[in-house]
């Protein structure tokens, strides 16, 4: 009986001793908030050996630890912006769940649109900015980009824009003048360049001017220009068509040099108008040969 | 024992192997559907701007965050990098990926259930090509060091979702949990 008696305390003295070491209740607190690629530490209670697990984007760590020692987290642990679930584990498990806020603006991703348009266009250039950190992390802090579109170093129209939600955009109507011009996109020191071209819009007061030939007709556009005074660029598509005694004939010819040019076989007295996309131009009669 | 009864236990025998047989192929076959359909998302895009979202567009971008989730559950839970090909671009595929090569070195692993995305478009491109969406999740995560579940427990979580359209599927390109919206 004695014996049992003095067995049963022992296993109770050796539990109690061996939890000296493990079953200190254990506690720890994460940092209210943490910044992308920057250090932080979790501070823990208590005392004995534990495991700690770290799980966020782009970590999944497992250590052992001594409770009431500091857990320093690298700045490599910490660079995906996001939700870090912290698990303390020696007699039982505690989680807690910190934020990793992205740091500031080190890129600005500008999506602009389109790289080629007509002169003249309501709403037709649009840009979207999203500022990043060195991480690739969104940005969601409040920030001001300032959009600008240029034209050899003359600013053509610009606005400053507040981001939301990490996102700042405009939409404007397109030049008067074709050409190259820039888009930027600012944001503090960064500033992102974007290109886009500007053509003349369709035709305006399309005119032709023909003579007979020994052995046709040659008929030629004036210089084309679209309202606003800017040249078609090459390559732009004049129709020509003849109407004669022998019928209708047409000709496809595109514009060099801001002129466009064919040649017609038709006999007799011949009537000749041209067309430019959904502009069309005068009408000129040439006569028969003498 | 008699002929008969030896001849109906081997007849039991044969068709409990074929009935295991059937359930291990209708197990195996539609793990990927099977996961996608307990995905649950609903799209709001009443404040969506400055383009609307068409209907069509809608019902693509369902279809495709409901597959890049149960992807993504999938890639974590098996550490498998398979499932991310498709669904996920640029750096969401990228922290993933580490994500998933972290757990492999540590014996951790994810396993997600329940899912239900409430997603509200909140930007959607002029030229319609990104669309951010503000994704509440729930979902019950288990996490995993070897065979031992270390954490169950039911989550409530923010993301800020930047999608992009791809050649036959809307992708997801950034996938980042905030506090709060």
């Amino acid at each position: 009986m004695k014996m049992r008696r003095l067995l049963q305390i022992c296993v109770v003295v050796t539990i109690a001793v061996s939890c000296v070491g493990a079953c200190v209740a254990q506690d720890f607190r994460v940092p209210d908030s943490a910044t992308a690629g920057e250090e932080t530490a979790i501070s823990t209670s208590g005392g004995g050996k534990g495991t700690f697990y770290l799980l966020g984007p782009g970590v999944a760590r497992k250590n052992d630890v001594t409770l009431g020692e500091e857990i320093k987290l690298s700045s490599q642990d910490t660079r995906t912006a996001g939700a870090y679930t912290v698990i303390l584990c020696s007699d039982s498990c505690h989680s807690a769940v910190f934020f990793v806020n992205a740091a500031k603006p080190t890129s600005l991703t500008f999506l602009a649109h389109p790289s080629r348009v007509p002169v003249a266009q309501g709403d037709a250039v649009s840009g979207v900015a999203f500022p990043f950190d060195q991480y690739h992390n969104l940005v969601l802090a409040p920030a001001t980009v300032n959009f600008q579109i240029t034209a050899k170093d003359s600013s053509l129209w610009s606005r400053a824009v507040r981001a939301e939600n990490g996102v700042a955009w405009f939409r404007t109507a397109s030049g008067k003048s074709a050409g190259l011009v820039q888009l930027t996109a600012t944001l503090d020191d960064l500033l992102t360049r974007r290109a886009v071209q500007q053509v003349a819009s369709d035709a305006c007061n399309l005119r032709i001017m023909g003579e007979r030939t020994r052995t046709g007709i040659t008929v030629q556009t004036e210089p084309v220009h679209d309202c606003a005074g800017n040249v078609l660029p090459d390559g732009t598509i004049v129709t020509f068509t003849s109407i004669g005694p022998h019928g209708r004939g047409t000709v496809d010819a595109p514009i060099k040099q801001g002129v466009a040019r064919a040649q017609m076989e038709a006999e007799g007295a011949t009537t000749i108008s041209a067309a430019s996309g959904v502009v069309l131009g005068n009408e000129i009669r040439i006569e028969a040969r003498p | 024992m008699k002929r008969g009864d030896q001849r109906r236990d081997r007849g039991s025998v044969r068709s409990s192997f074929i009935l295991a047989g059937l359930i291990l192929s209708l197990a195996a076959i539609p793990v990927s559907y099977a996961a996608d359909a307990n995905v649950q998302v609903h799209l709001n895009t009443n404040k969506t701007g400055p383009r609307a979202v068409e209907p069509l567009t809608e019902r693509g971008i369902l279809r495709d965050y409901r597959f890049a989730w149960a992807s993504m559950a999938q890639a974590l839970q098996f550490n498998t990098l398979d499932p991310l090909e498709g669904p996920f671009q640029g750096d969401a595929k990228q922290w993933l990926r580490q994500t998933i090569m972290s757990q492999r070195e540590s014996s951790l692993s994810r396993r997600y259930a329940d899912q239900s995305h409430q997603l509200e478009a909140v930007f959607y491109a002029p030229e319609g090509d990104v669309i951010e969406l503000h994704d509440t999740a729930q979902y019950q995560v288990q996490i995993l060091d070897g065979n031992k579940i270390i954490q169950d427990q039911h989550i409530v979580m923010h993301y800020v979702v930047l999608m992009t359209p791809g050649a036959d599927r809307w992708v997801v390109r950034q996938l980042q949990a905030v506090p709060q919206f």
